[in-house]
């Protein structure tokens, strides 16, 4: 055949694929099929960056993994895979975190392009970032069951990923979770936070102990003196003490720790009469006298797709219980364990104690395969929906080379052809959003807190790296003489962390001018303070000042809630192939005015009604705090 | 030599059936993908048989995309040995390999992505195959051909077709996909609809409904069973009382159903001051009045299922799909009093648990009373078609029977069901049965959609066009480079003749021509993923029998990234 692939390319087309440096983020699902595309379409110099290893679950679209590679990094393995095929190619691979400093500035400015083959949210912001600082083009995408999605990247001509405000990520109230659960989710999450109070690292904000600070109680009298005397009786004249230390002291004893969690807790809750006005009241149980007692236990096939029953719960809740006491011990003094779904022990657990307290509040149970799903956000995936999106990526990378960026699309894969017989529904790429904080000259957003409550602490962790997705901030107040009440810098301003913002006269219209030299991005703060947001939120981000109506509630507001902490490594461990249909696609698809001819539009919506059911199962928030 | 001895039938990886239970956890291995088709899609998947003709590029992508979720076995059929530009482009051959027979080395390195996944090689030529041997394909569930000349094609999909096993053909031709699908008849239980209503029964109540809903007493209840009652049961308690008061009728207008909900409405309970409680589930009852008030009855495509002969004249050799649908046809005309099987779900809502758990029994005990209904007829049915002992309720599943849990499925999906019968390539090919209404249609759009730039089907025309010069001239147009100049006009000639056969005036631009000619048929390996990733899909769509598979013919412009389908 003498037609070969440089008689079909434009020559100078050829020579800027063999030219190219390409820096692929991510070897996941989509990322072994591109980096596939990549080799067999001429390109040579590629680096792969991906800090996960190799699971079991991967094996069914991750064509370059296989069993014996189970544990290993994903990078590692993805080069050597790769090589086989094309040993003259010359990859590079980095087991690291996109998020570790080698990988700067200077680091992203030597490629030519950057492809995203993320996961994750947190991981994605910052690659935009990257890319914006270091004016280099970058091609996005993601997958999610059948749906899947392109787009690209430049800074000043198209919009970038932080552009339009991502959808509210559902948040649940504290005392939902400890006192008042009423859908299997919150039970899960309660699941999850007990894991971690007894092998998990400590987080005050995963309290799984009846809440007496419920706002719900605020009209009862003397409930605070009532609740101390509660306190004492219900765990038996222990004094309150953390679950953990309690746990240990007990030896991880499962019936003691069942009674105390499902029984006197229980029972305490109920003695908080104004939650049980209108709700059906929790019924606590007893260890020793559980519903389906004496039935055999299933051990078959399947024990994972059906419902058990509440002694079998509370059988495998003690079995788990003891095995993962076992691997927390053989870790050593002040080891810790971290939950993971592909985990047999861990989801036994999760399992087994979130159909118990469903049970106790008249919540339906679930099997654990569903449990699963919502405890670990876990989105379907498949390798022909990555395949078809690896495709797609390298003809817009193509576009990009050969000087074409401006006919680049956002290309949108739905399950079925619409009515309009499509498969594909390419998109013009938007303009940026000129009141982007991101991507805009001006990098400007508003927040709402209240200045007397939120702590320096709060606004690095949760605010600028949780929410704002800085790496490592700086922070000063522009009020003429830079007072700095954040440094990166470690030591320098470690006193300020547990002050309230008040104390440095932060106060209505303030600004505080941050700064990550890890990102090349800065970023003014306009504080307005408020005494109390909706639903217990400590803060609220609004991504532009005149996108700020205080009349409006929350709801309409553009917030993630506090929960998404970039800084947290387990968030590039979801599912490989992405969130960006539920971070990105729904909200573009849902202004079809914009781009969309009107006859297209029952199609978007059907996609939005269904990523709105499954928000309501792979809620982002249970993964994060895991 | 480009046969071997006979048709030798090399099994590569026998121990793979073998290392069932010993090796990964299915569960675990295929958690991601039990998500969207379930065990029992997953049970179909694994024991499908897939005949992949060509290890071209494209070939590969398709059977990696289809070993990796664990169909059952694969066969590769090519006479080709490994040359130095497939290596170039398909993953699934090595440049060590060059010389070698192009089925084994893409049936060994495809077989390691899988140990689950048998898979063999027929190092044959297919023409020779289809003339000595077509029985050959009988034995497999779905057939793939990639980059098949169309005498061949042809061929095979007329050896197929007459066997009534499923074709998928499957080309890259420089940045142009194609994809045909070639299925007589195909039959879909779980189609997986996007818009459902429930199946709710509100205006023919069912007994059971009947007799819990008028167990409940609004008014006698305390304030917390008031506001905990399903909405489900206040519209059928407040439709109740609309009907008593309009002669028995359901309200259909606008104008009725708003009435009914200020009906609703006014059964909040109120406080000692007068003000409405906070009452959410009855809130839900009104935001569900529109949506769950529509007349329950059997949909018009389940109704031609019922008068299509297939139904009708039911035999020893039908279709299990057929028996259930007559079952259908005959509780529906009997038991169903005109309705088809209740589905048996209810929607969340706000209620104690309690209640809700009824409600969800009442709606899966009649789902069950009507399922039963529906096996009697199946099993009867069955019986006088001569397949199956009727008397015998502990029956082992063997083929041509139905087990319960399949009845039940067909059940829950009886509003659902669709068949797809495809149009074969002999009418497609053949002038006077083509499409031509169909095609001239879609150029139409085309030419006339000035918003989009679409021109799919422009592009399958001159891959018609490129198919006929290869009839002619034995070879593509321009697969040799220093041809290209000399084949752009006898490629417009080909195209210009084509056109006249078909009756068609649509003008196509010379630049189209040229393109295509500097395409030379080669493959791209972006384009074949691209496909691979939407011919496995299919692939999976037809074995598992869910979700509805593309009818007929799809096209895809890699420059432009736009799509289309067609029925040809
Ligand atoms: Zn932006």
């Amino acid at each position: 055949m003498a037609a070969t692939l440089n008689g079909v390319l434009e020559n100078n087309l050829a020579e800027s694929i063999i030219k190219s440096r390409l820096l692929m983020v991510g070897a996941g699902g989509i990322g072994c099929e591109l980096l596939k595309n990549l080799v067999l379409s001429g390109f040579s110099n590629i680096e792969v960056i991906d800090l996960d290893t190799i699971d079991v679950s991967n094996l069914n679209r991750q064509f370059l993994f296989r069993k014996e590679h189970v544990g290993k990094s994903k990078a590692q393995v993805a080069k050597e895979s790769a090589l086989k095929f094309k040993a003259d190619a010359n990859i590079v691979a980095h087991h690291e975190s996109i998020f570790s400093p080698e990988f700067g500035l200077d680091f992203f400015k030597q490629f030519t392009l950057v492809l995203n083959a993320l996961d994750n949210r947190a991981a994605r912001n910052h690659v935009n970032r990257m890319c914006l600082a270091a004016d280099i083009p970058l091609v996005e995408s993601g997958t999610a069951g059948y749906l899947g999605q392109v787009t690209v990247i430049k800074k000043k001509l198209t919009e970038c990923y932080e552009c339009q405000p991502k959808p509210t990520q559902k948040t649940f109230p504290g005392c939902t979770i400890r006192n008042t659960p009423s859908e299997p989710v919150h039970c899960v999450v309660w699941a999850k936070h007990l894991f971690n109070q007894l092998f998990g690292e400590d987080d005050p904000d995963q309290d799984v102990s009846p809440d007496t600070e419920d706002p719900e109680l605020a009209a009862e009298a003397g409930q605070a003196a009532l609740s101390t005397e509660a306190k004492k009786d219900t765990i038996g004249g222990i004094e309150r003490k953390s679950t953990r230390s309690w746990a240990m002291e007990t030896g991880y004893d499962a019936e003691k720790l069942f009674n105390k969690l499902f029984r006197d807790d229980i029972k305490y809750l109920l003695s908080m009469e104004n939650l049980w006005k209108k709700r059906r009241a929790p019924q606590p149980l007893d260890f020793q006298e559980l519903p389906g007692k004496g039935e055999a236990m299933c051990t078959g096939v399947m024990r994972d797709q059906r419902v058990w029953s509440v002694q079998e719960c509370a059988d495998i809740f003690a079995q788990s219980l003891a095995a993962l006491k076992q691997d927390l011990y053989s870790k050593g003094d002040g080891g810790t364990l971290v939950w993971d779904k592909d985990d047999h022990n861990g989801m036994d657990f999760v399992c087994s104690v979130a159909n118990i307290r469903a049970h106790i509040f008249g919540i339906t149970l679930k099997s654990k395969f569903d449990i699963k799903s919502i405890a670990g956000n876990i989105i379907p995936a498949i390798a022909t929906t990555n395949a078809i999106i690896a495709g797609l990526i390298v003809m817009e990378t193509l576009k990009i080379l050969s000087g074409n960026i401006s006919k680049c699309k956002q290309v949108y894969l739905n399950r079925i052809p619409n009515d309009r017989k499509r498969l594909l529904l390419p998109c013009a790429l938007d303009p940026p959003n000129p009141k982007c904080y991101v991507c805009s000259e001006k990098h400007e957003c508003t927040v709402m807190l209240n200045t007397q409550k939120v702590t320096v602490r709060v606004l690095q962790d949760k605010i600028l790296k949780g929410h704002l997705n800085m790496i490592a901030p700086d922070v000063e107040i522009d009020d003429g003489k830079g007072t700095i009440i954040l440094s990166s810098e470690e030591g320098e301003t470690e006193e300020n962390y547990d002050k309230v913002l008040s104390v440095f006269a932060v106060g209505q219209s303030s600004r505080l001018k941050c700064d990550d030299f890890l990102q090349n991005y800065s970023l003014t703060i306009n504080i307005v303070h408020v005494e109390k947001l909706e639903e217990e939120k400590e803060f609220e981000v609004v991504g532009d000042i005149s996108q700020f109506h205080p009349t409006e509630t929350t709801t309409e507001s553009p917030v993630e809630g506090h929960t998404n902490g970039a800084s947290k490594s387990k968030a590039t461990e979801e599912e490989d192939d992405l969130l960006i249909v539920e971070d990105q696609v729904t909200p573009d698809l849902v202004s079809t005015g914009r781009k969309r001819p009107a006859e297209d539009q029952q199609d978007a919506l059907l996609i939005k009604r269904k990523k709105q059911e499954s928000n309501t199962e792979d809620n982002e928030d249970v993964i994060e705090i895991s | 030599m480009r046969r071997t001895k006979g048709p030798v039938l090399i099994v590569y990886k026998m121990a793979a059936t073998l290392n069932k239970g010993t090796g990964l956890d299915k569960n675990n291995k295929y958690d991601r993908q039990l998500r969207l088709w379930g065990d029992h899609g997953q049970a179909a998947l694994e024991s499908s048989r897939v005949c992949l003709i060509n290890a071209s590029a494209t070939g590969t992508e398709i059977l990696k995309n289809l070993v990796l979720p664990g169909i059952g076995s694969f066969t590769i059929v090519d006479s080709c040995k490994v040359k130095g530009e497939d290596v170039g482009i398909n993953f699934f051959l090595t440049v060590d390999s060059i010389g070698k027979s192009r089925a084994q080395v893409a049936t060994e390195l495809l077989s390691e992505l899988n140990e689950d996944v048998a898979g063999d090689f027929l190092e044959e030529d297919v023409d020779d195959l289809l003339e000595k041997n077509p029985s050959f394909f009988s034995t497999f569930t779905t057939v793939i051909a990639t980059q098949l000349p169309e005498k061949t094609l042809l061929h095979l999909g007329k050896v197929l077709w007459e066997r009534n096993i499923p074709l998928i053909v499957c080309r890259c031709y420089g940045f142009i996909g194609y994809l045909r699908m070639v299925i007589k008849e195909h039959t879909i239980v779980e189609s997986h609809p996007d818009n459902t209503h429930e199946d709710l029964r509100l205006d023919r109540p069912f007994k059971g409904l009947h007799e819990f809903c008028d167990s409940l007493d609004l008014n006698s209840m305390n304030k917390k069973d008031h506001s905990h009652t399903p909405w489900l049961v206040l519209l059928y308690k407040y439709l109740d009382i609309w009907k008593n008061m309009n002669g028995g009728k359901i309200p259909s207008t606008y104008k009725e159903k708003t009435a009914l909900k200020e009906l609703i409405k006014e059964g909040v309970r109120r406080n000692a001051e007068g003000v409405p409680d906070d009452e959410e589930n009855f809130e839900e009852a009104i935001r569900s009045v529109n949506s769950s008030l529509h007349a329950t009855a059997v949909p018009a495509e389940i109704q031609a299922l019922f008068e299509d002969p297939c139904c009708l004249n039911l035999n020893t050799d039908s279709k299990n799909f057929w028996v259930m649908v007559r079952a259908l046809k005959e509780f529906t005309e009997n038991e169903g009093q005109g309705l088809l099987p209740l589905r048996g779900s209810i929607p969340d809502m706000t209620s104690d648990s309690e209640r809700y758990i009824q409600l969800q029994t009442v709606y899966r005990d009649q789902a069950e009373i009507d399922a039963t209904a529906v096996a009697g007829h199946v099993h009867a049915l069955l019986h006088n078609i001569g397949r199956e002992e009727p008397l015998n309720p502990d029956r082992t599943k063997k083929p041509g029977t139905l087990s319960d849990s399949e009845i039940r499925t067909f059940c829950r999906n009886a509003a659902f069901l669709t068949v797809l019968r495809c149009r074969s390539l002999e009418e497609e090919y053949t002038t006077e049965t083509a499409n031509l209404e169909e095609l001239g249609q879609h150029i139409l759009e085309e030419e006339e959609d000035a918003n989009s730039d679409s021109d799919d089907t422009v592009l399958y025309i001159l891959l018609r066009a490129a198919d006929r010069f290869f009839t002619e001239y034995n070879r593509y147009p321009s697969y040799f480079d220093d041809t290209l100049d000399a084949d752009i006009p006898k490629l417009k000639a080909c195209l210009s003749k084509l056109l006249h056969d078909w009756g068609l005036t649509a003008g196509v631009k010379d630049d189209y021509v040229h393109e295509i000619c500097r395409y030379g048929a080669s493959e791209l390996h972006t384009v074949a993923a691209f496909m691979g990733g939407v011919a496995a899909q299919e692939v999976i769509k037809v074995v598992t029998g869910q979700f509805v598979p593309i009818n007929n013919t799809f096209i895809y412009n890699a420059q432009k990234q736009t799509s289309t389908t067609i029925i040809l």
